[in-house]
């Protein structure tokens, strides 16, 4: 594979990728700097330190064919009650607009947020992931549509929001946005999930905005579930206020190649953040998460927890970074990742990063790669438990303290994916 | 029942059993006592399946069955239980839903049906009586932040549940105080029967006034020396092992 870039090819691409975008649909205008970004971004390589161990020369080749057939997928999680959007390849297809009105909730399409309450978008909006990575500045020059959830300050968004986004078969490019606004002293809950069919190539390019108000809770549940071969980039952006309390959980239920950027930028005092991720690449795919978290603000309180498992010939990523600034005092920032290797190919690279400029503050990371427990394995066996029993409970172990913060029906959901595409079950 | 005959086995390049020879029939109960290093522990990890351990000579058989053909899941599924001299902990696997896995399992091997949930429920009930075991320690992790205590009832817990035909009992009295060591002998009593076996391996006589064997055998330099009844037991805390040692060496000379 070239490793090297040349302008006219990730040129071509993001114009191949705008135009078939385009067609299909965007929504709003493109963000003017991300426009001017795309053009003097360099395109991600792996003489990039933030992109050391993920290949992104594969997505160069990404060539959209027709639009997508905008067909309704298979309802995902369907006992869950609550406010439900299907999206397919970028384009709104179903789900009722909650709206009380220009001082009440809104949750709906980005598209339809835009046609009625532009003014209440307008603030904050933009990513800022969308001037610093070449991929964030593409889907922002090209952006489609997404779930917008617009709690006004001191309300209760009253049932959770769950936005699922689907790739058909076929090559397609979709760059959803998504955005929420949680005013102050209000709450709100949302899934937000993408999936796509076993014959899905392509790119998916999303980007979701958040913004969280003083003393605002939101708790965001992200499932990733991708048979097929389309590429995934996540660009997720997090502004917290003061006492604001803020839990985002990621689950790559499947990928064939995913990269996340998760980033939660605490904008006052007193604000909580717990981000926890789970991921399990098997045969030979391809999960990175990134993470940075900055504490720009003091007695603020954070706590990570990316637990994964990488199993054939699969790679996964994770990078956390941690960024306490100056005056930012009485932090306490506290970082976890394990990781268990069930293939003798596979191959996890995990590096935490701590940048503190305040001088008290309490932070600590904890970075473990490792096997199964031969002393567990044999424990269970010795119960009578088959090696696949065994392999699955322990797994289910692994992962349950990640796991069991989800809903339950999320919960067993992405545990049998994981069982299922082990051969466990 | 249970034949092992001059058996020969080492971890990497140290031999540790080197021609043991024991004989165990139905309904019997065998203590094996024993000076540090002769081998016991190694002798219930090689019945159980653990696989760091290579046969090098010799033979068990289990009810007619080469044992040494079968692994660790089939040993269990033919009725061989050992309770761990240091149980393992398993966070994030609730000790229920550990034994749920694990009888089910099995059954499923030996082409029964799996247990019904009410069944599973009252059986579990029973069993944890049996040992004391209360409701939180059945819902928690398996293990997890037990005490030493607690960890051998729920090994002598999970015999119950699994009602082996052989029970390996391996150092289950350490780390007992005089209560637990009492609660875990009377769950093993309860449990004697005319088709259950024991083995019985401990360092001190004290777990044998509480369980009474029928044999005793003293294991060292990793074979048997010498065997004989429950009064055994009471002559070797007396006397420590060295004179059964010593006597076996000039024998062997």
């Amino acid at each position: 594979m070239n490793e090297v870039a040349t302008p006219t090819q990730h040129a071509a691409l993001a114009a191949r990728v705008s135009e078939a975008c385009a067609a299909a649909g965007l929504v709003g205008e493109p963000q003017a700097e991300a426009l001017e970004a795309l053009e003097a971004l360099d395109y991600p390589t792996t003489r990039q330190e933030r992109w050391k161990y993920t290949r992104a020369a594969r997505l160069l080749k990404v060539t959209p064919t027709a639009s997508a057939p905008l067909q309704a997928p298979p309802v995902v999680v369907e006992s869950l009650d609550a406010l439900r959007f299907t999206f397919v390849a970028g384009q709104h297809i179903s789900g009722e607009t909650l709206d009380e009105g220009a001082e009440g909730c809104f949750v709906g399409p980005v598209s339809v947020a835009l046609e009625r309450y532009p003014e209440r978008l307008k603030a904050w909006s933009n990513s800022a992931f969308a001037t610093q990575e070449w991929f964030a500045a593409l889907q922002a020059s090209a952006p489609q549509d997404g779930v917008c959830i617009l709690v006004p300050a001191g309300h209760k968004l009253q049932r959770p929001v769950l936005a699922h986004h689907h790739m058909p078969d076929g090559a397609h490019v979709a760059q959803p946005r998504h955005l929420v606004h949680i005013g102050d002293h209000a709450s709100a809950e949302a899934v937000l999930w993408s999936d796509n069919t076993s014959h899905a190539e392509g790119m998916m390019n999303a980007a979701i905005t958040a913004s969280v108000g003083n003393g605002a809770s939101l708790s965001l549940e992200i499932i990733q579930d991708e048979p097929g071969t389309v590429h995934h980039m996540g660009h997720h952006h997090f502004t917290q206020g003061s006492n604001s309390n803020l839990t985002v959980r990621t689950a790559t239920a499947c990928a064939h190649w995913l990269r996340n950027d998760l980033h939660i930028l605490q904008d006052g005092t007193h604000a909580d953040s717990t981000f926890h991720g789970c991921y399990l690449p098997n045969g030979d795919q391809f999960v990175d998460h990134h993470t940075r978290i900055d504490h720009a603000h003091p007695d603020g309180q954070s706590n990570e927890l990316y637990k994964g498992l990488a199993a054939d010939k699969s790679t996964a990523v994770f990078n956390g970074k941690i960024m306490v600034h100056k005056d930012a005092q009485r932090i306490e920032a506290y970082q976890s990742n394990r990781n268990l290797l069930l293939g003798e190919q596979a191959a996890m690279y995990a590096k935490p990063e701590l940048e503190i400029y305040a001088d008290d503050v309490r932070c600590s990371h904890g970075c473990t790669t490792g096997q199964f427990d031969k002393e567990a394995l044999f424990y269970l066996r010795s119960r009578g438990m088959t090696e696949t029993a065994a392999n699955n409970l322990l797994v289910q172990a692994f992962l349950a303290e990640v796991l069991d913060g989800f809903r339950p029906e999320i919960r067993d959901h992405v545990h049998s994916v994981f069982a299922r595409r082990l051969g466990w079950i | 029942m249970l034949k092992i005959d001059n058996l020969h086995a080492r971890i990497g390049d140290t031999e540790i059993l080197k021609g043991l020879s024991l004989e165990l029939g139905a309904g019997e109960v065998h203590a094996i006592m024993g000076p540090n290093g002769s081998g016991k522990s190694t002798l219930a990890s090689i019945l159980a399946g653990r696989e760091d351990y290579e046969v090098t000579q010799g033979s068990i058989s289990f009810d007619g069955v080469d044992l040494l053909e079968l692994d660790a899941t089939e040993r269990a599924v033919a009725g061989i239980f050992l309770a761990f001299q240091y149980p393992v902990e398993i966070p994030g696997v609730s000790n229920i839903n550990f034994l749920r896995t694990a009888l089910n399992s099995i059954r499923e091997q030996r082409e029964e049906e799996p247990l019904s949930g009410k069944d599973f429920l009252a059986k579990v009930k029973a069993c944890a009586q049996l040992v004391e075991l209360d409701g939180k320690l059945r819902d928690r992790s398996v293990n997890e932040g037990f005490s030493g205590g607690e960890k051998k009832r729920n090994e002598v817990f999970q015999m119950a549940m699994l009602e082996p035909k052989l029970a390996v009992l391996d150092e289950t009295d350490s780390g007992l105080d005089i209560d637990a060591l009492r609660i875990v002998a009377h769950g093993v009593n309860s449990m004697r029967g005319a088709d259950r076996s024991f083995l019985v391996i401990t360092h001190y006589q004290r777990l044998l006034d509480h369980i009474v064997p029928d044999f005793v055998h003293v294991l060292a330099g990793g074979r048997i020396v010498h065997s004989g009844g429950k009064e055994l037991a009471l002559e070797l805390e007396e006397k420590g092992y060295d004179w059964i040692v010593d006597a076996e060496a000039a024998e062997q000379a």
